[in-house]
């Protein structure tokens, strides 16, 4: 039967008394994120081609291109971190930066119904012309 | 004698995990108890139907939160095998050196909710303080705390450098003192011992009847580990399964804390006998599509774990199952909560090391 | 299938100590109109380092008997087998009425859910290659 007046917690709990807390006074003071930490997407319209390779293999289908009218589009919200777009990408057009993805406190919806997250971007002409139509 | 039916579950203030149990009492002893699962159920099996067999890996890890590495590794394993992919060196010890990683978070996870249940928060706090610290080697290493998404059907997606492996080391073996207090808190503390000691106590004889797998079995002194078999480099190691004999709660605890140790022993063997070197291969092309079925099984946290891939050479997989050790688990968790007292049944149901996302996908 | 040689193999698994580790089904898509579609159900038994399976084939029709007698624990991984597959498993031990799973959409592995979503998946692709082409 255990000594119930031994208390293996006491000096800890003493300890405690006279040390600064391990929390973070989060939104006041936050830790920066590791190297490589997965957070959210970064395009540049400058050198995208539209060869269209990121939307077809994006596994939650977040992005969307138009070649014709020189569009793309990504959904932050349904986009999973997980940089497939980012090692396809043969133009280097996209990046994973460590920001964490923004909350969004209403169902703001934009001008053509757009859902909250969604960022799209109009490119000039592609620098080169676009490749022939890859198959699927 | 009074005969009341009480629904326990799906939420329940000391209940961490949303299962839901019909407890048939008499006065204050439980008599039957009868489960429903489902309020997590998401079909992610059926998503094959929908998701490449390339891209269900990221379906996969997300089946639960705590078990996530070794959900990522076992399809990815299952796949491999079918399709006779050699994986690279560096990548298979990179893989169990994260699962290794991933055990002790989940158990410290496991331990601190297991002092929450019984009221003990100081000590819950604790032992989540210290599993901080293991979500940053994970973040450092992975990008990611909780989904990593760093296995891919042929190897990994992120080397580690030696160095960086070493500094891990250096962080587990710190980890390693400050738990060790943890440990003499929970193998000592009265009232932990009181409110577990000879609660819930699975025999042998019975752990074998219901056929119970993990720290559950281990506890009862039935020498069980998916280890054992020696696959994924697994032979090269020294290890020896963790084993009780007294089959109550406090056995069951007492083995977790140990496998904590243990992990932290095998991952120094396996960063030592890595291959060193910078720019190592990690990943093997794949192409082509997989055809044919196979069973593979790991050793997870909470117990075994059994795959089962079948592909038809199409891009789309046939079927894919995890049965989880929870799910072999709860013909256990309700053999014991028969006969107990109303007050044991939030121990010994945290005592299976509950993970209900896993169970019902 | 024969049920008495079913539950003799069983049964001597049982005898030399195997533990059952997974009951599994799979929704077989039938390759033509006129055969019916089958399900087939493999029985995983461990004993140590080993791991050794039974398989077998049946329909909607069968009859499956239940492996309750002999493994206990059986009866989570059959009536799941009953409510998502729609197999019709007898004999069960603790026998949940399907009420384990509550799902919204009644057995989601059968044959025709299954083909549904197969050929859903298909005219989603067939549609966004023709967009993207």
């Amino acid at each position: 039967m255990a000594n119930p007046f031994r208390l293996p917690m006491a000096p800890r709990t003493i300890r405690n008394l006279f040390s600064k807390p391990s929390t973070r006074r989060y939104p006041y003071e936050i830790r920066p994120r590791f190297e490589g930490a997965r957070g959210t997407i970064k395009f540049d319209v400058e050198t995208c081609n539209y060869c269209m390779l990121c939307a077809r293999r994006c596994p939650a289908a977040a992005i969307t291109v138009s070649r014709e009218e020189r569009y793309w589009a990504i959904e932050h919200l349904t986009c999973i971190g997980c940089n497939v777009c980012v090692e396809v990408c043969n133009k280097n057009s996209l990046s994973m930066s460590t920001d964490s993805k923004s909350v969004h406190t209403h169902a703001e919806v934009g001008p053509q119904g757009q859902r909250p997250g969604h960022e799209e971007w109009h490119g000039p002409d592609p620098v080169i012309a676009a490749p022939a139509a890859a198959k699927v | 004698m009074k005969r009341t039916i009480i629904p326990f579950g799906p939420q329940h203030p000391v209940l961490p995990e949303p299962i839901v149990l019909d407890l048939l009492l008499e006065d204050e002893k439980v008599v039957d108890a009868i489960p429903t699962i489902g309020y997590i159920h998401r079909g992610l099996e059926a998503m094959v139907d929908r998701v490449e067999f390339t891209e269900m890996g990221f379906v996969v890890e997300r089946i639960c939160g705590i078990c996530s590495f070794m959900h990522g590794m076992g399809y990815c394993l299952a796949i491999e095998s079918i399709m006779n992919v050699e994986v690279p060196d560096r990548a298979r010890w990179l893989r169990i050196i994260w699962a290794e990683i991933s055990r002790i978070q989940s158990h410290l996870l496991w331990l601190g909710l297991g002092a929450d249940a019984f009221g003990f928060e100081n000590l819950f706090m604790h032992c989540w303080r210290m599993r901080e610290e293991i979500l940053d080697i994970f973040e450092k290493t992975t990008g990611g705390r909780i989904i990593h998404s760093v296995n891919r059907i042929g190897g990994v997606r992120r080397d580690v450098s030696d160095s960086e492996l070493i500094a891990i080391v250096a962080k587990l073996d710190e980890l390693g003192k400050a738990f060790d207090k943890t440990a003499k808190v929970f193998a000592s503390d009265a009232s932990i011992r009181h409110r577990l000691s000879g609660v819930g106590v699975l025999s042998m004889a019975n752990a074998r009847a219901v056929d119970a797998v993990g720290p559950m079995a281990r506890a009862s002194g039935v020498r069980m580990d998916t280890r054992l078999t020696g696959q994924n480099l697994y032979d090269q190691l020294e290890f020896e399964p963790v084993l009780e004999t007294a089959g109550d709660c406090l056995a069951r605890v007492v083995v977790r804390m140990r496998e904590v140790r243990q992990s932290i022993d095998l991952v120094h063997q396996m960063v030592a006998k890595m291959p060193k070197g910078d720019g190592l291969p990690i990943e093997t092309k794949v192409r082509g599509m997989p055809s044919g079925e196979t069973f593979t099984r790991l050793e997870q946290p909470r117990g075994e774990v059994v795959y089962y891939v079948k592909a038809n050479g199409t891009k789309y997989l046939e079927r894919f199952r995890a049965r989880t050790p929870t799910f072999a688990n709860i013909p256990a968790m309700i053999k014991l909560v028969k006969g107990c007292d109303l007050a044991d049944v939030p121990n010994i149901i945290l005592t299976i090391d509950p993970c209900i996302s896993c169970t019902e996908r | 299938m024969d049920k008495a040689a079913f539950l003799a193999r069983v049964g001597e698994y049982h005898e030399n100590g195997w533990r059952l580790a997974i009951i599994n089904a799979t929704t077989v898509p039938s390759p033509d109109e006129a055969t019916p579609g089958v399900f087939e159900i493999s029985w995983g038994f461990a004993k140590d380092l080993e791991f050794e399976t039974m398989r077998e084939s049946v329909t909607t029709a069968d009859e499956v008997p239940s492996v309750s007698e002999f493994f206990g624990a059986a009866f989570l991984y059959e009536n799941e087998m009953r409510e998502l597959f729609g197999i019709n498993v007898t004999g069960i031990g603790l026998d949940l009425q399907g009420q384990l799973y509550k799902t919204s959409a009644k057995i989601p592995f059968s044959h025709a859910a299954v083909k549904a979503r197969l050929e859903a998946t298909a005219a989603a692709t067939a549609a966004a290659s023709g967009k993207k082409a």
